[in-house]
């Protein structure tokens, strides 16, 4: 959500250049502002621990860190990157968790949010397992399926599922019944009305809840990694290098952690939002993914 | 409604009806599939081991809960070790999430340093911070106390700047042309102006704290603790002890978030009128 505001700050400073300037050097005036503070953080970390004030078992220098991931990397040998492999694994598995909470959360959304029968029965059950953690049924999971994939992705998608099927309820309940009635007494067919009316009506609410989702699948799959991974993933890079003391790599995986997380909220979800509520509603933005 | 009641008493009746119907609606869908499990276990359609019945997880809890559990009175150690941590945690996040929300929604330098490295730290998963924490303070409460601060503070400062564009700048201009010191505008102005959004902040913080806690304290709990005691739980394979720990932390979860807290939060709607679109 912060982000999303720097991005409301540029466009004011880009309406706000055209009158007095180019307009492309404000926006870029902005997000050097935007950076500065970064930079003399991490340039003041630096000399912390040039100097011997922070102790670099810690709290290493971001030379350092940077220097690790080069070595993690390993450009000149692509197909055997330690890291590239670890981010492969963990995106994969963050990704069929959501893939697979879609496929369920999408469908029984419609089913509840269209029929007030299912959603009242539904919904103490729903009140009762949303509070709980995802990462609380690790345990279970791990007795169940043992240490690897199956029990993280179990997880994950039990992460992913919940914002994705409340935002479709939502947005299929938004839908005013009148809007449903013209278009039946007009004489549309059913699979016109989930196309015309049901699928449009409901999309801003879906789009903030598949962002919410994969926010979510990607922030309990580290915690899921940490506990039942066996050799691959971001979280078990992290956790793994507990053992040696080695915070470099920690910092590594943190920052990808981030870095992905960003990427994929503002990559993938970004776009999807412009080509669609965006084009339809002019709504400006849609939710914040948390 | 009492005046349509007296003038057709006959439609008392099917109301009445309606009622348990509607009981029934909100029960059966919670009771149904745990006496469903029951029988299935009674009868041996499902595997015990890993689906233990209700009425023995039920048991197990009571047992653990008192003092001829492993450890005696486990649970009541465990659920009471876990809200230390919650409450030192979210006291930490409240007070520096209110410091930084205040600085980065009344000054210019507070925006300009703060807003960046909020939105750089921000995508980070909290949990990913565990194994740093372990490394810099030791396997003790402080490493969850932390995790749960963080979890917690983003949205509290979130909330604060968000309640401090809803005030109104003539309050500050009165009070500034009435000689209130900055200090005093603090406390007089500023605080009370925001305390119904931090109490939304804190609500909303409070959920993604517990959650950040209970996977705090299985990576990084020695002993006691909620999340340690399934985690624990799973290396016996005790799976009666698992579900007991989930039941006990959806529970808590529950009550923590909308009632404790729901309850402050309607309180202040009701004193002060504001509601916090969140």
């Amino acid at each position: 959500m912060a982000s999303s505001e720097a991005r409301v700050q540029d466009a004011t400073a880009q309406t706000g250049g055209v009158g007095g300037g180019s307009t492309r050097l404000v926006a870029l005036r902005s997000f050097a502002e935007f950076l500065l503070p970064i930079v003399v953080l991490l340039l003041l970390w630096e000399a912390g621990v040039r100097t011997g004030l922070i102790d670099p078992t810690i709290l290493p220098a971001p030379s350092m860190i940077v220097g690790r991931a080069w070595v993690l990397l390993d450009p000149s040998h692509p197909e055997r990157s330690l890291l590239l492999t670890h981010i492969a694994a963990s995106l994969w598995r963050a990704l069929v968790a959501f893939a697979i909470a879609c496929g369920v959360a999408i469908p029984l959304g419609f089913a509840l949010g269209l029929s007030p029968i299912a959603y009242r029965s539904a919904s103490p059950l729903l009140s009762l397992l949303l509070p709980l953690p995802a990462v609380a049924w690790t345990p279970i999971f791990l007795v169940g399926f043992g240490q690897g994939d199956t029990t993280i992705i179990s997880v994950c998608f039990l992460g992913a599922v919940f914002p994705v099927l409340y935002a479709t309820i939502r947005g299929v309940q938004s839908i005013s019944p009148h809007s449903l009635w013209v278009v039946r007494s007009m004489g549309a067919r059913r699979s016109d009305i989930f196309v015309r009316v049901l699928l449009p009506g409901c999309l801003p609410a879906l789009i903030s809840g598949l962002k919410l989702g994969m926010a979510h699948s990607w922030r309990t799959l580290v915690a899921a990694e940490m506990l039942a991974a066996l050799s691959r993933g971001l979280g078990y890079m992290i956790f793994a290098a507990r053992a040696y003391m080695d915070v470099s790599t920690m910092f590594v995986g943190i920052a990808c952690l981030a870095v992905i997380g960003m990427l994929v909220e503002h990559g993938l979800f970004g776009p999807l939002e412009s080509a669609t509520v965006r084009k339809w509603y002019g709504v400006s933005r849609v939710g914040g993914a948390r | 409604m009492s005046l349509q009641v007296a003038a057709v008493p006959a439609e008392q009746r099917p109301s009445r009806l309606e009622r348990v119907a509607d009981a029934a609606l909100t029960m059966g869908p919670v009771v149904l599939p745990l006496v469903l499990w029951e029988l299935a276990a009674w009868m041996g359609w499902i595997n015990t081991f890993l689906f233990p019945s209700p009425s023995r997880i039920a048991a197990t809890l009571w047992t653990q809960s008192g003092p001829d559990g492993n450890p005696p009175w486990g649970i009541p150690l465990h659920v009471a070790r876990s809200l230390t941590r919650l409450l030192a945690g979210m006291a930490i996040a409240i007070a520096l999430g209110t410091l930084v929300g205040v600085v980065i929604g009344m000054t210019r330098w507070g925006r300009f340093i703060f807003r960046p490295l909020i939105s750089a730290l921000m995508p980070v998963p909290t949990l990913a911070w565990t194994p740093v924490l372990l490394l810099a303070v030791g396997i003790d409460d402080r490493a969850t106390i932390i995790v749960v601060a963080i979890a917690a503070s983003f949205e509290i400062i979130y909330t604060i700047v968000a309640g401090l564009e809803m005030m109104n700048v003539r309050v500050f201009w009165v009070a500034q042309s009435m000689g209130a010191t900055p200090v005093q505008i603090f406390w007089r102005v500023i605080l009370p102006g925001v305390l119904p959004y931090l109490i939304t902040g804190v609500r909303l913080g409070t959920g993604y704290a517990w959650r950040a806690l209970i996977a705090a304290e299985m990576l990084a709990a020695s002993s006691y603790g909620l999340g340690f005691m399934i985690f624990d739980a799973s290396e016996y394979m005790s799976m009666d002890v698992i579900y007991g720990g989930v039941v006990l932390i959806a529970v808590l979860g529950y009550l923590l978030e909308n009632v404790l807290i729901g309850r402050l939060e309607a309180a202040t709607i009701d004193k002060w009128g504001v509601r916090v679109e969140a």
